[in-house]
């Protein structure tokens, strides 16, 4: 069965989102684009951290034909991957369109020689299910599945962007030597050491060496310093500072002085003694009132409590 | 208010203006520049003078305010609740004067939990712009054609460290939901957070070179919705300043130790994480990134 109006379309609108989708939630992560056709493998960017420039290349290599070759993918992704130091997660994810594959070598060696190298080899089918995407996923640890539709095809891709849990042997903690470039003003013209270009604006300066690079995360070229945004780093923070949760408040207690409107946004709570539709939540810790829908909005996307943070802060964060 | 569908929803625009009334700043400031400066009186004056232009821009737009001070944040103006609580039809400004002389009593009132050993002298930002958000939030799920929200930030104390992952919480949110954050730092210094909340959200920041006239930036900048704001040219931003704050001491730095596990910063090495309780073993740091997957995808 093909998707509407064709394959290639649909994939690449999957893969875009995929890539946004990522990148939201890895933000210090690199990936890659790899196409297979006519028998070859072609890498169209680099390892890299812009979502953009990922999806401007992807929009532009939109055409398809011929056969396609897993093994050469296999092959040109573990030599991309050989880069990515030996505690990184090495991933690959294939996108297959395919019936078959049409190798030159012996498929079997290339499969050993991803198991050798860690590499977790994931792989989404768009037609049917084939013996040898089933053994490659299956022995590199990765996962294998066939997209039933659009919408289908669209939740199995984005099923691989959050992180696969840590192997114990990979979980050796260590303290990385980190700089917080500064964003350099708009107008200011300066080269840069990663392109050795004259580049005007959106540069950053490594505050160590003050060389200047264009892209966050990167390595300093000079110093060597590992430069990050510090957004990048506090996309994750919320994980490790959860808000409580808020607790239900039953509304037959002869509540006399509760509050009547939601702390958060400010609209009506149902009132004791009145027949109203509706919840009423209060946080554990600053006991403050919340609807129905701040709730939501507090524990899905905010990770705050406004009620707590409108209170003084401890010491602690 | 009624809504009509026929006027473009670009030009109607919610604000919400955050208000900092931290008494230490401009109790201090009365004092050191005497006569001379932004007072707080002239301060307010110019707020008040730009809800009701914001206002008057469009019979459709929404202003809301919320003053945060340094031991509690609150509304103290919302547009759309006109007459309601106030039996007198009172105007806009005098309804916002007062709850802000209501809000700045309360504030006094509250009781100092520490008795004076530690006084916390930061502004409870992270409260106001989670305050904001949740309001917006009602305003974007109502789901009738809703006026285009936007954040107005008002800071006058610095930048508060221990607040950072709270704000930038509020700031990734703010980003989900397309909602810009326009930024002023009123005060004497730069600020790094609204720096990178406006650069974030793609709101503006700006720092008043004169803040006595606060007000003609307020009208001439931050006033603009946001369907003019590509036919202007707004101020632009001068660098963006990326430093965090540690963990350890809430000092904002521009080089740390990264633990690689949880990505809590640090500003000195140290043997084990305080967030998650890893132990960094003895062996050199490795140079390059932290462990985090690497994905290639394959087209066909």
């Amino acid at each position: 069965m093909d998707f509407r109006p064709n394959n290639i379309a649909v994939v690449a609108n999957a893969v875009e989102s995929f890539i946004r989708e990522f990148f939201d939630q890895n933000p210090l992560s690199h990936l890659g684009l790899i196409t297979i056709r006519n028998g070859v493998a072609k890498r169209i960017t680099e390892l890299s951290g812009n979502p953009e420039a990922h999806i401007r290349a992807l929009r532009s290599n939109m055409e398809c034909g011929g056969d396609a070759s897993l093994q050469n993918a296999l092959d040109l992704a573990r030599e991309v991957l050989a880069q990515i130091p030996s505690y990184g997660y090495r991933e690959v994810l294939i996108i297959y369109s395919a019936l078959s594959t049409c190798d030159p070598g012996d498929i079997m060696d290339t499969l050993t020689k991803c198991k050798g190298a860690k590499i977790r080899c994931s792989i989404v089918g768009l037609s049917a299910e084939i013996y040898i995407c089933k053994l490659l996923c299956e022995q590199t640890g990765g996962v294998y599945s066939v997209a039933l539709n659009e919408s289908h095809l669209n939740d199995l891709v984005f099923e691989h962007a959050p992180p696969p849990p840590a192997l114990a042997e990979s979980a050796i903690a260590s303290l990385v030597r980190m700089g917080f470039p500064e964003r350099v003003s708009e107008d200011a013209v300066a080269l840069c050491a990663c392109h050795k270009q004259v580049k005007v604006g959106g540069c950053y300066t490594c505050p160590r060496c003050r060389a200047r690079v264009c892209e966050l995360p990167t390595e300093c070229n000079i110093c060597q310093l590992t430069l990050v945004s510090s957004p990048h780093l506090a996309r994750s923070y919320h994980h490790l500072f959860p808000v409580p949760v808020f607790e239900e408040v039953l509304l037959n207690l002869a509540h006399s002085k509760l509050p009547n409107v939601c702390f958060g946004c400010q609209q009506d709570l149902p009132i004791g003694g009145s027949k109203e539709l509706g919840v009423r939540v209060a946080c554990p810790k600053c006991k403050q009132h919340f609807c129905f829908d701040c709730d939501v909005y507090i524990h899905e996307s905010l990770h705050n409590c406004p009620g707590c943070e409108s209170l003084p802060h401890e010491s602690n964060v | 208010m009624a809504k009509s569908n026929d006027i473009g929803q670009d030009d109607v625009s919610q604000v919400v203006i955050l208000l900092d009334v931290n008494p230490y700043f401009w109790g201090r400031k009365s004092i050191e520049s005497g006569s001379s400066g932004l007072t707080f009186n002239q301060f307010m004056q110019s707020v008040v003078l730009f809800v009701n232009s914001i206002l008057l821009l469009n019979n459709l737009n929404e202003a809301a305010v919320v003053a945060f001070g340094t031991r509690s944040c609150r509304f103290v103006f919302n547009s759309k609740l006109q007459g309601r609580n106030d039996k007198l039809h009172s105007s806009p400004s005098s309804r916002l004067l007062k709850h802000i002389d209501e809000f700045l009593n309360t504030e006094d009132a509250l009781p100092t939990s520490m008795e004076q050993t530690n006084i916390n002298e930061s502004s409870l930002l992270s409260g106001a712009l989670s305050l904001a958000l949740c309001y917006i939030q009602r305003t974007l799920k109502s789901g009738q054609p809703h006026p285009q929200p936007r954040v107005l930030c008002l800071q006058c104390k610095s930048d508060a460290p221990q607040q950072y992952v709270a704000i930038m919480n509020a700031v990734f949110s703010a980003q989900r939901s397309m909602i810009p954050i326009d930024t002023c730092a009123v005060g004497t210094e730069h600020s790094a957070f609204l720096q990178q909340a406006a650069h974030i959200t793609g709101g503006i920041y700006m720092k008043p070179s004169m803040p006595e006239g606060i007000f003609q930036y307020l009208t001439v900048v931050f006033a603009t919705d946001l369907h003019s704001r590509r036919f202007l040219q707004l101020p632009r931003p001068a660098g963006v300043d990326f430093r965090a704050s540690c963990f350890c001491h809430k000092k904002t730095i521009d080089m740390g130790y990264i633990c690689s596990v949880c990505l809590s910063i640090f500003c000195k090495k140290r043997s084990s994480c305080s967030t998650c309780g890893a132990n960094f073993s003895q062996r050199q740091p490795t140079s390059i990134g932290l462990k985090r997957k690497s994905a290639t995808i394959t087209l066909s």
